[in-house]
């Protein structure tokens, strides 16, 4: 039971450090700062699974997130759903329609997979740019009036954010559960050499297609919250291929295969951007600093920050995982 | 500003602190960079971030916090639906960037023959499907509708589908690179339009670059250094082009103006108001109806559509061919005239 294990607790404790800080003295700008690091974290986690345990590198994963977020608003603005069944309803439809995606393109591999889910971003964007219905390109601007039910836009912020926490948590729990689990043992051995896994016994095509609708399902829910509370979709925003370059990149940074890595790499990605963005001497060349500092952790820590700390204290191992 | 002592309120002054911080065009850094203006930096008052979606995301904040924002860039009229309070809308919308072009065609061919062709994006679908029922009222017939991604290179293919079709009239564009080659090769390949209005590139002074293809194109812009209003307050406009001309050493584009114009109202506002308090400057903007060296200045008032801006007139402007040189001319509406429309193309 992965309960008894520490980094259960631990993945508990930064949950609940992530709910408590920002209530302390009503801290709304600290919590701003949260929201976008708990994205990150969700969509760096759910990517980890499929970049990290199964090897197969996925640039368009930012798909999911968009896809969730034009489900949910749509599903708020123009049928009155209440935020948590339309939230709900956003994840399963993302996640059934990349079961359907990923049977298609997880027969390609390397870089044709990689250039192939690019297209997948791609032909939805092309898509969802001219469905009348998700508004086209002009996306769907959300009435404040929808914030009322949570207690007006204020309170619906605080909800919000609680719920991307939660969000947060259950990826990395997730991302845990699968890496302890006898699919996250085959994930892994896909990684390592796919045709000896399959010769192995391991149903490669089936594992991959569970994995990458299940890498979908989060995201879109974070997806949802995160276009509901910006009262506002447009498809560049929602499928940003440079958002979805960056988690791929935050979770390199960390430490690709485990499950402390894309999250503390997400975390300390976001927390530097914000805070080059508004110091004043940085401000104005903080897309430099931050270039140069990813840039020194990649040439001298090539397993990424976990394996830096790996290195460091061999002890980590044993409950950081 | 406060060279001159800052602001007069009543018998006090206040002085101007001005804070600023990239956005990364991402709508969540907005959020968090407006909750950040508003707690730490204690602002006041909101000047908006750059393009629509970007002004209804800080709105969420903003209006949360009964903070005005005065909007400089994003041009959709949909946040104006939406019942916020605090927004002000201080230049021409979306739907109406191409009404000028049409009334001014209207007057030399009433039975034009147009082609649509415009950039697949949010801002150029808004003005063509809104210019679209302006041309359909004109009596103008539409010979062709399309769009084309925003990166397209090459338009050999859409031009020859623009002669096929019988076309006199081009209507359309998106941005820079792509305004400028759809210019460059309906000159090449003879398309044989007696009016082109092309959105955003034309505007730049780069455009007169491409010679023989830029004369005659029109293009809409919510303000020029031609143009001819009489200020009621703040700057003329030749005195806002050579100062701006002076420390930028650069011609004021209509970005840069309305940069301007936006904080030229809310001083205005605040003097009228005598107040900082954000209701009563918010009813000195409610009122206001006056001209400024960007133009014409009025917000609707009513629920439904407030803070929209309805008095601001577009110009639109034509490359002119003076003495072998390309100059920008203003040619319509009659106040911001300086020359008449050459028509058609030569």
């Amino acid at each position: 039971m992965i309960l008894r294990r520490p980094f259960f607790w631990i993945i508990a404790a930064i949950v609940a450090a992530f709910a408590i800080a920002p209530a302390i003295g009503d801290n709304i700008e600290l919590r701003e700062s949260l929201v976008l690091a708990a994205v990150y974290i969700t969509l760096a986690s759910n990517i980890n699974m499929i970049l990290g345990y199964a090897g197969y590198v996925n640039f368009g994963s930012i798909v999911f997130f968009g896809l969730g977020g034009y489900f949910s608003v749509w599903l708020m603005s123009a049928h009155a759903w209440p935020l948590a069944a339309a939230l709900v309803a956003g994840g399963v439809a993302v996640s059934a329609l990349a079961l359907v995606f990923g049977l298609g393109i997880l027969r390609l591999r390397g870089v044709y997979f990689a250039l192939s889910t690019i297209g997948v971003n791609e032909g939805v964007m092309a898509f969802v740019a001219n469905f009348g219905p998700w508004g086209g390109s002009t996306g769907i601007y959300l009435s404040p009036a929808l914030f009322q039910p949570l207690g007006g836009p204020a309170k619906a912020l605080w909800v919000i954010y609680y719920l991307l926490v939660g969000i947060m948590g259950l990826s990395l729990v997730l991302s845990y559960a699968v890496k302890r689990s006898k699919f996250g043992l085959g994930l892994l051995a896909i990684g390592q050499n796919e045709d000896a896994a399959a010769l192995l016994g391991v149903p490669t095509p089936r594992y991959k297609a569970i994995v990458y609708s299940l890498s979908a399902f989060l995201p879109a829910i974070a997806g949802g919250l995160y276009f509901f509370k910006s009262a506002y979709i447009q498809p560049p925003d929602a499928f940003d291929l440079q958002l979805s370059t960056e988690t791929i990149v935050v979770a390199m940074l960390g430490g690709q295969g485990t499950v402390a890595g894309p999250a503390l790499g997400a975390f300390l990605y976001e927390e530097l951007r914000g805070w080059l963005l508004t110091s004043p001497t940085f401000s104005h060349f903080q897309l430099v600093v931050a270039g140069v500092l990813l840039l020194a952790i990649v040439l001298f820590a090539p397993g990424g920050l976990m394996g830096l700390l790996y290195r460091l204290w061999p002890r980590l191992r044993s409950f950081l995982e | 500003m406060n060279a001159k002592g800052g602001i007069k309120v009543g018998n006090k002054h206040y002085k101007v602190r001005f804070v600023e911080y990239d956005d990364q065009s991402q709508g969540g850094r907005v959020q968090q960079l407006y909750t950040r203006l508003i707690l730490q930096d204690k602002s006041q008052f909101l000047f908006s971030p750059y393009s629509s979606g970007l002004v209804a995301t800080a709105a969420v904040i903003s209006e949360q916090y009964g903070k005005i924002m005065l909007i400089g860039g994003g041009a959709e009229g949909k946040t104006y639906e939406l019942g916020n309070k605090y927004l002000f809308q201080c230049i021409t919308p979306a739907d109406q960037y191409l009404s000028g072009a049409i009334a001014e065609l209207k007057e030399h061919n009433p039975h034009a023959k147009v082609a649509f062709v415009y950039s697949d994006d949010p801002f150029s679908k808004a003005v063509v499907a809104a210019a679209r029922e302006q041309a359909k009222q004109a009596g103008f017939t539409e010979v062709l509708d399309e769009s084309y991604p925003p990166s397209t290179t090459d338009f050999t293919a859409i031009i020859n589908k623009i002669i096929s079709s019988g076309a006199d009239t081009f209507l359309g564009g998106g941005h820079y690179s792509d305004g400028a080659t759809l210019a460059r090769q309906l000159h090449d390949q003879k398309a044989g339009m007696k009016w082109v209005s092309i959105l955003v590139a034309p505007d730049s002074e780069k455009f007169k670059t491409l010679g023989a293809a830029a004369n005659g194109i029109t293009v809409p812009s919510q303000w020029e250094p031609q143009v001819k209003y009489k200020p009621q307050f703040g700057p003329s406009i030749a005195e806002f082009t050579s100062e701006y001309t002076l420390k930028y050493k650069d011609l004021p584009d209509y970005h840069a103006a309305s940069g301007y114009q936006v904080g030229l109202l809310l001083q205005h506002a605040i003097e009228q108001a005598r107040s900082i308090e954000p209701d009563k400057v918010a009813a000195a903007l409610n009122k206001i109806d006056a001209t400024t060296f960007f133009g014409r200045t009025k917000f609707a008032t009513d629920p439904g559509h407030h803070g929209l801006q309805i008095a601001h007139q577009m110009v639109l402007a034509q490359w002119q061919m003076k003495g072998g040189k390309l100059v920008k001319e203003m040619v319509w509406p009659d106040a911001a005239r300086t020359a008449s429309v050459v028509y058609p193309l030569p």
